[in-house]
């Protein structure tokens, strides 16, 4: 099966209004098992870990599929993808951060955490753009 | 807490194209969002079926493919939300798409709101009281 063949039935399937179920023979770390059963009953988590472990395996399978095909696309298109400060100033925004308006703090941000951590993502920009002005205000 | 992103005509326009000016602007919100998803958060991006009537989406077609696989949910306009949005026209003098949003916006159950747009002024007017981030691209 080739990959884009693949990333579109992932997607088909997440759609998919069949609810019928199916016994996995999946194996998972029983302390694993043990703790979503903690959190299910006494945090009130999830109805049940099966919805648990649904749910969440449902959030990580709709992110693999958009990075899957986000990455395609910027294969095909180099230019549409955004540096780590353009990534900053995209969380800020959507999260009405006061830092969207002060992209040059988050540029700055941006050059100084890639050189410690090259894996970080907007996210951790924006802390540490944050925790930077924080500093200097005090 | 989660979190609902709406799209306006000229962001699925920009999405939709990657020659359009603002293409690489839309697209990193929707990297984030990517992000943020895979850190467990519950973010959801939608757009009004109505918006995808105006900037011409439609899901069949191969020149939207991209669009189609990022997992961009419809806002459809049923009869509750047709109620809303002829509720906003009658607030404010606003067109079809933009009474949609507004619908979107105010009826949804999610904590956090925000629409990424061209046009702030008539977002903000559709709103209402509803606390919305509103993204000008």
């Amino acid at each position: 099966m080739k990959r884009t063949d693949a990333i579109h039935r992932i997607s088909e399937l997440l759609d998919s209004e069949d609810v019928t179920t199916t016994n996995t023979s999946m194996r998972i770390p029983k302390a694993l098992q043990a703790s979503a059963s903690l959190a299910v009953r006494e945090l009130g988590a999830a109805t049940s870990t099966t919805a648990l472990t649904a749910s969440a395996l449902r959030l990580r399978l709709e992110a693999i599929v958009v990075q899957a095909v986000l990455d395609d696309h910027y294969d095909q298109h180099p230019e549409a993808r955004a540096t780590l400060a353009e990534l900053a100033l995209a969380a800020a925004e959507l999260d009405g951060h006061p830092l969207a308006g002060d992209p040059e703090r988050l540029r700055r941000a941006a050059a100084e955490i890639i050189e410690r951590h090259p894996d970080a993502d907007a996210d951790d920009v924006l802390l540490w753009a944050e925790a930077q002005a924080v500093r200097f205000s005090a | 807490m989660s979190h609902l992103v709406l799209l306006d005509n000229e962001a699925v326009q920009a999405l939709g194209t990657p020659d359009h000016p603002k293409h690489r602007r839309v697209l990193s919100h929707l990297q984030v969002v990517a992000q943020r998803t895979r850190r467990g958060e519950a973010v959801r991006v939608e757009v009004p079926t109505t918006v995808r009537v105006e900037a011409g989406w439609d899901r069949s077609a191969p020149t939207w493919a991209l669009a189609n696989r990022l997992r961009i949910a419809d806002a459809v306009l049923d009869g509750t939300h047709a109620d809303v949005a002829a509720g906003i026209r009658d607030e404010v003098a606003v067109s079809v798409t933009d009474a949609h949003l507004g619908a979107a916006m105010r009826s949804t159950p999610r904590e956090r709101v925000t629409v990424i747009t061209s046009d702030p002024g008539d977002m903000r007017a559709v709103a209402g009281t509803k606390s919305v981030t509103v993204v000008t691209i």
